[in-house]
């Protein structure tokens, strides 16, 4: 077996005792190592060269960076996410004909399109789901994003708060906290346009908060532009930034007259 | 299993983002080469890329390496600054050899980007920092250029970014320094627009020249005159001039006649008094002067041997010495003094032009009976198209076998007419003065002429000394001074002017402008002019004086005289005179505006300047002045002149203006820029303008096209003989308008001008601009106001002839092969007599004598001929030529006739020319020397005065037999007096 290679498993199953202790810490000193460790395979994407190790090479590399993705949820790393997906993707993408599919393959894609519908990037969203066959659609962690996103989409935010229960894997759980969250960024927005201003109670039950402390400390925070009289929530603010625009008269009038000139001097 | 390909950069750019440095590098070495297929995805992270080059964490390395990336994906959108400036960061890691579009596209940029760098700091004078990153990828690629031998593209390269160091490394390391040296001559004359700048690249270029084991003197001494160093060039012909060698002589003579083709009269000047007179000597060096002395004792005297007199004293004089090397020496000092001053090559021409004469006088005929009596245009342009059509021939039969009818002339006809004598003898230095003695002022007689023919007279002495004025400039000025007639003094301005073109004498320009502050309309127009004249291409300070007065004086016609001359100052200066451009063109005066696009035209004369073209066509379609707008579209062929093939396009539009000045204008710059290259598109954009709505836009569609025809044969584009019949048509119908008229007449004048023996060409052979040509047409060019000034036209005529000349300076016998049918560039045929009017003996029927007898009178006038060469020598008698010259004149007239008689045999596919033979430019190409011949060309030149070396010195040389007459001039004809 190639030194480098059984250096990497090794480190690998370091790394993984250390995920089972929970030792986050000690996970990304060692996955940092990792990753330097796997630029020099020349068999991983984005050379892909056939070398003797390909294979194994491949599958270490594609379980590391799953890993690695999992490691990023569970210490509730957004952008590390955002990362280590990418670099994974490659694996399921293009490395599908070398290698056996993962088994991780739908969950960690069913994560990414749950991330997707959290960061409110829709349209990345869909092009994700053109990207996916027929067949992994049916997939329950797939399916379970696309009907939140289905949920999301109609309005139906009470729907999407309730499939919190139903999640298929426990990872799902720290994204569908943060939905809650994208919910009332939405119903906001949707306030803001509908209503004109809204008494505080109603706005508390609205935005699913359970106190005027929380209500006022979110506008505070996210929408500084609201205000707060007599109770009640004003959203008049937001709605002044529309100014009627000026017909620039006088360029016009030069611009005519210019015309009449050239027209005189037409050869 | 199946190659595997990424289908994403995603991967990579996310690993970007990752903290460790080796999965960064990791990351940027992949991208970078991605790059190709994937960036449109690496653009939307440029960002990142880009505050990885800037981190200052980084190694070397990695930094290059981002700003790589970054170069390239702002290549693949388009962002070539940006994409350049970090290429520029990238250092090492640009390769400037790889094959690839990135590197070529950028490549030029940087090219581009350190060339409009170095030429800014060279124009603002204020130091320019230069980005030394960019200055060494230049370095880079032009060293690389000079390795893989790519010699043009490296000069190229160099003479823009005006690295004249990696010029001369360019040059001195190509394998033929001879041809990249004369492909950068080129280059600095056709592409280098700034003149200072070309100077530079020619200095560069002599000095490169005269590092050379065998210096190419011919070249140097071309590009010394561009820099208008006559001292390099007087000593170089000094040193070739005091070597043993014989073809060393020749070759200083060939470099004599090179330099005189280009006109430049002050410069020629200056060398021949440079040349250091022989040593024991001391006297001679006042040499240079008794042409002057003599005929300023002329003035007095008179007498048609007078200047031959003084030569033959100054011969004299300087043979004197005893050391025969100094003898050697003096005897070819006179020769190449001979030359320099234009008269050897004037005789020659002269010579030539007489012997060859072919001009018709049955069209004159034709012209002249169909003319009205009483209109007066029409006489005079039938005197004019004669006189145009003899220029320099000095054949007047027409004239004195029409004395008659010519006398019809009054007032200002007369003046024309007289001064047409001056064309017609035009470059006949040492009888001009007897030629025009009976038409002179007559000092203190209180002589019975009219002053209008007194004032002709003088004019026409001007037009026969043009630019050789020397001898003449005295009497001229004495005339000027003595007289208080106006029309008298309009003459002697324009004479005095053209005698002394470009000399900028200050006493003459003082007494010139005394007669201006006369504020005689008449006369105050030609004194701006003839100060113009005076001043060409000096682009002195007078200009701002002679622009004073013209806002002061209250005569439209002193006025534009005035505005022409200030245009005449600034000849050739370029962007020195746009200071004066600027002033003249925002005046209020429109005839000071029109002066500002004769001086556009003339400051950027044969540029093709893109600032200038610009301008003009702005006024050509803005100005409220008609004149303005004809003026300014006229000026651009004056620009153009270098690029025949651009003017008709450029004027196309303008042509169609609902203007007719403009249209008019069109007309007379393609004539201007196109002239004598027959050039299909001109004549197709001039063809329907020749049937214009509008009189004079007709006159001047005509003159434009016989411009754009001169000598091109109607075998080889056939519409040269459908405009003959046009003409023909217009003159004979009764019903046509005096203008387009008047135009015909004069296109048939030019058409066949000077005998049909020269052609309208504003460059020289070396390229360089004829200065008296394209001052010729300038001011031909005002004939809108004023008609004399139509004889101007006969100093853009220039022989096209193959004159061979051997060590003596005379033509030895030689021949050499036109590669073509000869019907293609023959003579037109004469014209035959309609048989409807009756027969009258024409001179043109001495053509038609038997080919036989024509053997005989030719193999006799060989022999005759052969004879004289041994007693050929400054003593024979110039009496004998009388009775020499009849016969000569039969024997040329056949000679030049024996193609003709060969009509019926099937045409031959080449034609053997003897020396000295009529060449014409299209033919230029077809010319081919003998390879056993005598006598070998020092320069293969297809045209033009050329060296011939002798290859078999001990054989008697035979003389060609018109070359014989060199040395007698034809006689003087009689002079008439006009009878009324």
């Amino acid at each position: 077996m190639d030194p480098k290679l059984t250096e990497v498993s090794q480190l690998f199953e370091r790394f993984k005792a250390a995920f089972l202790r929970k030792d986050y810490d000690t996970c990304s000193n060692l996955l940092s190592q990792l990753k330097v460790k796997l630029t020099e395979f020349r068999s991983l994407p984005p050379l892909f060269e056939d070398t003797p190790n390909a294979v194994r090479e491949l599958t270490i590399a594609r379980d590391i960076y799953e890993h690695a993705v999992v490691l990023s949820v569970k210490i509730e790393d957004q952008d590390a996410f955002e990362r280590d997906f990418f670099q994974l993707k490659p694996y399921y993408t293009d490395a599908c004909n070398k290698l056996p599919p993962s088994p991780q393959e739908y969950p960690i894609l069913g994560l990414n399109l749950l991330r997707l519908l959290v960061q409110n990037r829709i349209a990345e969203f869909h092009t994700e789901l053109e990207l996916l066959s027929s067949a992994a659609l049916e997939n329950p962690c797939i399916k379970h994003a696309v009907e939140l996103e289905q949920s999301f989409m109609e309005g139906a935010y009470n729907r999407v708060l309730s499939a919190r229960q139903t999640v298929p894997h426990d990872t799902y759980v720290y994204f569908m906290d943060l939905l809650a969250k994208t919910v009332r960024d939405e119903i906001a927005g949707c306030s803001e346009k509908a209503y004109d201003y809204l008494s505080m109670n109603d706005a508390k039950q609205m935005l699913m908060f359970t106190s005027d402390k929380e209500l006022s400390e979110y506008i505070k925070e996210d929408h500084p532009e609201w205000e707060i009289k007599n109770s009640c929530v004003f959203f008049q603010k937001a709605k002044e930034s529309a100014p009627c625009k000026e017909i620039p008269s006088l360029q016009l009038i030069n611009q005519t007259l210019s015309y009449a000139r050239e027209l005189e001097r037409i050869v | 299993m199946a190659t595997t390909l990424v289908s994403s950069a995603g991967g990579m750019l996310a690993m970007l983002n990752e903290s460790h440095l080796s999965l960064k590098l990791h990351a940027l070495s992949n991208l970078n080469n991605l790059v190709d297929t994937f960036w449109p995805e690496i653009s939307t992270s440029v960002p990142l890329i880009e505050s990885l080059y800037e981190d200052e964490e980084f190694d070397q390395h990695q930094r290059q390496l981002a700003a790589l990336l970054v170069s390239k994906v702002f290549y693949y959108l388009g962002e070539l600054n940006d994409s350049l400036s970090y290429a520029l960061g990238a250092g090492p890691l640009f390769n400037v050899s790889e094959d690839s579009d990135y590197v070529h596209t950028l490549l030029a940029k940087a090219i581009d980007e350190y060339a409009s760098l170095k030429t800014k700091a060279a124009e603002s004078s204020e130091s320019v920092t230069v980005d030394p990153r960019l200055e060494a990828i230049v370095e880079r690629m032009l060293d690389k250029c000079i390795v893989d031998g790519k010699y043009q593209q490296a000069m190229g390269t160099a003479i823009e970014c005006r690295r004249l160091d990696k010029l001369e490394e360019a040059i001195t390391r190509s394998d033929n320094i001879q041809g990249t040296l004369s492909y950068c001559i080129y280059v600095s004359h056709s592409f280098v627009n700034l003149r200072e700048y070309r100077q530079e690249v020619l200095r560069l270029l002599v000095k490169v020249y005269q590092k050379l084991p065998s210096p190419d003197y011919l070249s140097i001494c071309q590009c010394l005159m561009f820099l208008d160093e006559p001292e390099g060039v007087a000593s170089i012909l000094e040193k070739l001039l005091r070597s043993e060698n014989k073809d060393d002589a020749l070759l200083a003579f060939q470099i004599a006649f090179d330099l005189v083709e280009n006109e430049h009269q002050a410069f020629l000047l200056n060398v021949r008094d440079r040349l250091a007179p022989p040593k024991s000597q001391s006297s001679t060096s006042t040499q240079a002067k008794p042409n002057d002395i003599g005929s300023e004792q002329n003035a007095t005297a008179s007498g048609p041997d007078d200047i031959q007199m003084t030569e033959g004293d100054s011969a004299s004089v300087v043979s004197v010495p005893e050391d025969p090397s100094e003898t050697l020496y003096a005897e070819r000092l006179t020769k190449i003094k001979g030359i320099l001053s234009g008269e050897t090559s004037i005789q020659l021409t002269l010579q030539f032009l007489y012997s060859h004469n072919k001009s018709d006088l049955l069209i004159l005929k034709t012209i002249k009976q169909s003319v009205e009596m009483r209109n007066s245009v029409c006489h005079s342009a039938t005197i004019y198209a004669n006189a145009i059509m003899h220029a320099g021939t000095t054949v007047d039969t027409f004239l004195r076998e029409n004395l008659d009818w010519l006398s019809r002339a009054t007032n200002w006809a007369k003046f024309s007419a007289t001064a047409g004598l001056g064309v017609i003898h035009r470059g006949h230095l040492q009888q001009g003065r007897s030629l025009m003695a009976p038409y002179l002022p007559q000092g203190g007689t209180g002589g019975g002429g009219s002053p209008y023919s007194e004032g002709g007279a003088l004019y026409a002495l001007g037009l026969i000394h043009a630019n050789h004025g020397e001898g003449i400039k005295q009497f001229l000025r004495d005339s000027l001074r003595s007289t208080s007639v106006e029309v008298i003094q309009h003459g002697a301005c324009l004479g005095l002017g053209l005698a002394s073109l470009g000399t900028a004498d200050e006493d003459i320009y003082e007494e010139i402008k005394n007669v201006l502050y006369t504020d005689s309309a008449v006369a105050g127009e030609a004194a701006g002019i003839s100060m113009g004249l005076l001043m060409v291409g000096t682009g002195s300070d007078k200009a701002n004086e002679m622009l004073t007065y013209a806002h002061e004086t209250q005569h439209e016609k002193i006025i534009r005289g005035l505005a022409l001359g200030i245009a005449l100052t600034v000849y050739g200066r370029e962007e020195e005179a746009d200071t004066l451009i600027e002033q003249m063109t925002r005046d209020q005066d429109p005839i000071l505006r029109y002066g500002g696009m004769y001086a556009l035209a003339l400051a950027y004369r044969g540029t093709a300047n893109n600032k200038a073209i610009r301008q003009l066509l702005h006024f050509a379609v803005s100005d409220v002045s008609d004149d303005v707008r004809r003026t300014a579209v006229l000026a651009l062929g004056f620009v153009l002149y270098s690029d025949p093939e651009q003017t008709p396009r450029i004027v196309s539009l303008l042509s169609e203006s609902y203007n007719p000045h403009v249209r008019y204008g069109a007309a007379l710059a393609v004539g201007i820029s196109c002239a004598g290259t027959g050039l299909s598109e001109a004549i197709s954009l001039l063809e329907p303008l020749t049937s214009d709505v509008v009189d004079f836009v007709r006159q001047g569609a005509l003159i434009a096209m016989a411009m754009v025809m001169v000598q091109i044969s109607e075998a080889s584009d056939s519409r040269v003989g459908t405009f003959r019949r046009q003409l023909e048509k217009i003159i004979l119908d009764k019903h046509e308008d005096t203008m387009s008229k008047m135009g015909a007449i004069l296109a048939s004048g030019i058409l066949d001008a000077g005998g049909r023996n020269v052609t309208i060409r504003l460059l020289s052979k070396t390229k360089h601009d004829k200065i008296t040509a394209v001052v010729g047409l300038a001011v031909f060019s005002q004939f809108w106001y004023w008609y004399p000034l139509i004889y101007f036209i006969s100093l853009a005529f220039s022989p096209t002839a193959f004159i061979g000349l051997n060590y003596d300076l005379k033509s030895p016998k030689f021949e050499f092969l036109s590669h073509a049918k000869p019907s293609l560039f023959e003579y037109p045929k004469p014209t035959t007599v309609p048989t409807t009017t009756s027969a009258v003996k024409l001179p043109t029927a001495v053509l038609s004598t038997s080919a036989k007898a024509k053997a005989r009178a030719k193999k006799a006038e060989e022999q005759k001929a052969n004879a004289e060469i041994s007693s050929e020598s400054a003593s024979v008698a110039s009496g004998t030529g009388k009775g020499k010259s009849s016969s000569e004149k039969d024997g040329d007239a056949m000679q030049v006739d024996s193609p003709v008689d060969k009509k019926s045999e099937p045409e031959p596919s080449f034609e053997i020319l003897t020396n000295p033979a009529r060449v014409v430019p299209a033919q230029e190409k077809f010319i081919k020397f003998m390879q056993d011949s005598r006598y070998v060309p020092v320069k293969l030149a297809p045209s033009g005065f050329v060296l011939l070396k002798d290859l078999r010195p001990s054989e008697p040389e035979q003389s060609s037999a018109s070359a014989m007459a060199v040395d007698e001039e034809p006689q003087p004809p009689q002079p008439f007096e006009y009878t009324s």
